[in-house]
């Protein structure tokens, strides 16, 4: 027996339970799903009828559960279920939930929530103001530790193949934190720049507000924050780490994937040096990415972040075997050669001068060694980005006539829209369904191209529809230049001897930690996935430093955690938390016109200013609400204190006796529409007005929400969703009558010159003290008018007009003007528990509380023999009413562990 | 999805995050009262209210005594932001 009571829920009749059972030497686990015990009595304001501060009284109860040697809390944890075993105790399972904060060394300083970037509503506060992602639950949280409420990756997040936090650093950009975005940025991927102008950014096909409105201009805030950066830094502000750990790495190619692991290897203290075949660094960024896309000082300066950390690249040098590198010494290898080698159609002709494929086209270009293309005919062949690029190119360098032979339809071109669209905008024709057959030339020059039709057949193995040529459709076409864009192969073919490869020429690796056949060589980016996107390649830059790292370590690599098993916030459950999303124009893409833009390499998109930017990130949904941005980490003083690997813990605990002690809920005021909850601002909750009145409201006193004016007129609405049959909870819900009546009589303190009229139906003060508690509020002023309110409206003056039946006096419908509205809500069970249990074990009684079999006589006990019920869970109870239940229950645990006759 | 005029609690919370920077540079003119900054960013007396309290939670902002004659009170920024 792990403890002799399992509690579930530490309100004020979980702890008293728990007290009571320590005290006698029971052990006890309490369990709390919030983070702090407390439950709802440590929100009020005052208890009734002797308006003692609940703080005061709830606090030292509190700290009492934490301390005493019998009772182990454990809170940000959730019950999943309780099983009742043969011998008459119980077996639960517990969850505890990630709070990504250790909470031993966390001093709750708070730091972390006045730095967190994410506002949401706080439910602390009855969602009167906002609290952060990082939070302390209220300032007399037990314990008092700070939580992140971070529901899985934000979809942004998930769908970036480089793991670049999008999330966060566009909450950061919203809060213009820019230099702190970029940076960022830096910890997941140090091509920033590029990948602001290049990426084709999957982040933006699964932002949520995409489905509603638009996407977040996500590459645009990207680009923003790195402009912003590399004009105020020219240079790298960090050098080469001071502590270096003695081990080399090399990393053979300088395109994305090689910089990436490169860079965070450096990071770790690794001495790096990069072996380049090409002239200069950069791979596809410098010689596949057209200028006008990729400004190639922007790829200059993304480099300088590897560099700047000690990283050697040593450019214009060809490896073609690993052997050499391990007798140098390098403790690993990463092979990153990329997939420059394009494939070829296999027609006459090819070899013809005038024929070249778009790498070497393109790297020509780069380089500065352009062709002249002045008033001649370009064809490129191809229907992939690839080809659009060429295509692109050869018009800014003067071409007469760029054609794109595709032998598909426009439906089947892998090319994204908008790169075709744009190149139509600046003149490329497309020819669909055409293909060369053959180059002629003459004295080994190109002169022409014969080109076939094509129509569409079966699908092939891709599943697109196979080009099927057209007999006798075939056309001579006079070309200068042919640029084939059909295909580009992985650069592993001096390697093949070394190391496994695919069928299709990619290395074979272990997907998870790229761990190729030899050991102690690693490779990921293209010659591994075959030609793929930039942030692909830093994605496997990333993956391949982490696990190089652990090799050299000498750790396991089967217990990598680089990829966490957690969640992706469901875009769905964002929508349905949001409940309504008013309409933001998304922010327009800026481009140069077409006529402006094929003159010159200028860069095409330009970039958002910062009111467009911040406007823009301030559309973002906060999808898995914490955003990742890390300014809690920055902002915390205990070194590993936060921490967002942490996943739930699971564990089963045996117990002797459980006791059910979940509370209540509270009536959800949107369901009576007609009082304007939610649509009316100034008609608030009497939940809210007790957090309004405690000394740890939300506001600095009794405000309207509507605009901050102290009010002079409220009004309490009683019975709202009680006693009503159109509420479909018949019940009296005891506590509201008397809490009104507090809250009028604190109000009267509060805001002496305040008229507080309160609407009944009739007054339920039983208690000992209670009818003289609500003799004292009439004779203190407080108006009470025995009518029922139909309705609540906002009057012109923004002021509220009860509609209500005047029941007492001369009768009739009647109006009322009041500044200020609580709505007296009732309390309605909480049917969680009732589900913890099998088969449906745990009885309701008509009312969906947990019902306790002979209430009268044997108070506590359930329908499971050994489960009791304590408090609120069972009906609506004051607080002494609540306190004596949960003493009972103790009572019936203690006699039913004794009787059972084993102790943990 | 909802016009323009009937936002979400949570869309309203959020923009205390754009909007804190420019309540901070109203307050530098002095203290202001809700309506006042509202008038000031051209926004909803509601939403500044929400964004105000905000601030003043996260030590951003504090209320100048108590509520004047007209049942407002004033707000002013706190120097360390």
């Amino acid at each position: 027996m792990d403890y002799d009571v399992l509690i579930i829920g530490a309100g004020i009749a979980g702890m008293e339970a728990a007290l009571s059972l320590g005290n006698m030497g029971f052990k006890v686990l309490l369990v709390e799903k919030e983070a702090s015990i407390g439950g709802k009595m440590i929100l009020l304001s005052k208890v009734f009828p002797t308006l003692d501060c609940a703080s005061c009284i709830s606090t030292p109860k509190m700290a009492d559960v934490a301390h005493h040697p019998n009772v182990t809390l454990q809170v940000y944890s959730e019950v999943e279920g309780v099983d009742p075993l043969a011998d008459g105790s119980f077996r639960a399972k517990v969850v505890k939930k990630p709070t990504y904060v250790n909470a031993d060394l966390c001093t709750g300083c708070g730091l972390c929530e006045t730095a967190c970037t994410v506002a949401v509503a706080d439910e602390f506060n009855a969602g009167l103001v906002a609290r952060r992602a990082a939070h302390i639950p209220f300032p007399q949280a037990i314990p008092k530790k700070a939580v992140i409420d971070r529901r899985g990756f934000s979809p942004c997040h998930h769908s970036c193949p480089a793991g670049v936090r999008a999330h966060g650093y566009i909450s950061l950009v919203r809060s213009g934190r820019y230099e702190e975005a970029f940076n960022l940025h830096m910890e997941d991927a140090p091509l920033v720049g590029s990948l602001a102008r290049a990426c084709y950014a999957p982040c933006e096909e699964e932002c949520t507000r995409g489905s509603v409105d638009g996407t977040i201009p996500i590459r645009g805030i990207k680009r923003f924050m790195s402009d912003y950066y590399y004009e105020r830094h020219p240079e790298p502000e960090y050098g080469v780490p001071e502590k270096k750990n003695g081990r080399k790495v090399a990393v053979i190619g300088a395109g994305p994937a090689g910089l990436t692991a490169a860079y965070q290897l450096a990071r770790k203290g690794y001495t790096v040096k990069i072996f380049e075949e090409a002239p200069e660094a950069g791979g596809m960024l410098r010689i596949g990415i057209p200028s006008y896309r990729l400004p190639k000082d922007v790829v200059d300066r993304d480099i300088a972040n590897v560099t700047a950390l000690g990283v050697e690249i040593e450019t214009r040098h060809e490896i073609s075997s690993i052997e050499p590198l391990k007798e140098q010494g390098y403790d690993a290898v990463f092979l990153a050669a990329g997939a420059v080698e394009a494939r070829t159609m296999g027609v006459e002709g090819e070899d013809l001068e005038g024929v070249m494929d778009c790498m070497e086209f393109l790297r020509e270009v780069n380089i500065g060694r352009a062709p002249d293309l002045e008033g001649k005919t370009v064809m490129v062949v191809g229907g992939g980005n690839s080809a659009i690029d060429p295509a692109r190119v050869a018009i800014r360098l003067g071409a007469e006539k760029v054609l794109i032979q595709y032998r598909r339809s426009r439906a089947e071109m892998p090319a994204h829209s908008w790169e075709i669209e744009g190149a139509e905008e600046e003149g490329v024709e497309l020819q669909l369904l055409r293909v060369p057959v053959r180059f002629i030339g003459k004295d080994g020059k190109l002169e022409a191209a014969e080109c076939i039709s094509m129509k569409l057949g079966e699908p092939d193995e891709s599943g697109r529809r196979s080009p099927v040529p057209q007999k006798g459709s075939e056309e001579i076409v006079p070309v200068d230049l042919v640029v084939l864009a059909i295909g580009l192969k992985p650069s592993t073919s001096p390697f093949a001897h070394e190391l496994e490869t695919n069928k299709n020429g990619t290395l074979k690796v272990n997907s998870h930690t790229l761990e190729t056949s030899d050991p102690r060589v690693f490779a990921g980016g293209d010659v591994v996935t075959g030609p793929s996107m930039i942030a692909q390649a830093i994605g496997q830059g990333n993956r391949a430093a982490h696990h190089i790292d652990m090799y050299l370590r000498g750790e396991d690599l089967s217990l990598s955690r680089f990829d966490l098993p957690i969640p992706t916030v469901e875009k769905k459950d964002v929508l349905m938390r949001a409940k309504s999303i008013s309409f933001r124009k998304p922010t327009d893409k800026k481009e140069l016109e077409p006529s402006e833009r094929c003159r010159s390499f200028s860069e095409i998109e330009q970039p958002f200013t910062k009111e467009e930017i911040r406007y823009g990130a301030g559309r973002c949904l906060d999808c898995a609400v914490c955003s990742e941005c890390e300014a809690c980490i920055r902002a915390c003083p205990v070194e590993d204190c936060i921490r967002f690997d942490m996943l739930p813990e699971r564990r089963e605990v045996t117990v002797g006796s459980v006791i059910v002690a979940t509370g209540y809920d509270l009536f959800n005021v949107e369901k009576k529409p007609q009082y304007g909850s939610g649509r009316l601002k100034n008609v608030i909750t009497g939940m809210q007005m007790d957090r309004l009145l405690a000394p740890t409201r939300p506001f600095n006193t009794v405000l309207r929400p509507s605009d901050g004016k102290e009010p002079d007129n409220i009004a309490y609405v009683l019975c709202t969703g009680s006693r009503d049959q159109t509420a479909d909870n018949t019940l009296c819900s005891r506590v509201c009558c008397m809490y009104s009546i507090k809250q009028a009589q604190l109000i009267m303190g509060a805001l002496p010159l305040a008229d507080i009229t309160i609407y009944y139906i009739d007054i339920r003060a039983f208690g000992k003290g209670y009818d003289e508690f609500y003799e004292q509020a009439k004779a203190m002023g407080v108006y009470f008018v025995k009518g029922k309110v139909a309705k609540v409206e906002e009057a012109e003056d923004g002021n509220m007009t009860v509609f209500y039946e005047d029941m007492a006096n001369s009768g009739g419908l009647k109006t009322a003007t009041h500044d200020l509205v609580v709505l007296s809500v009732g309390l309605l069970p909480n049917r969680e528990a009732l589900g913890l249990f099998p088969d449906q074990m745990l009885k309701a009684d008509d009312f969906h509380y947990v019902a306790e079999v002979e209430e009268d006589i044997d108070p506590g006990r359930t329908s499971i023999a050994g489960v009791f019920v304590a408090g609120t869970a069972s009906g609506a109870r004051d607080i002494p009413d609540s306190i004596l239940h949960a003493g009972a229950a103790a009572a019936q645990a203690a006699a039913y562990i004794e009787n059972l006759g084993v102790r943990s | 999805m909802s016009d323009a005029g009937e936002r979400y609690l949570g869309e309203v919370l959020r923009d205390e995050m754009i909007m804190k920077d420019s309540i901070l540079a109203v307050l530098e003119e002095g203290p202001k009262t809700v309506p006042e900054i509202a008038l000031a960013l051209n926004a909803s007396e509601y939403d500044t209210m929400l964004w105000v309290m905000g601030m003043r939670r996260y030590e951003m902002v504090i209320e100048v005594g108590g509520a004047k004659g007209d049942g407002y009170c004033q707000y002013r920024a706190i120097k360390a932001h």
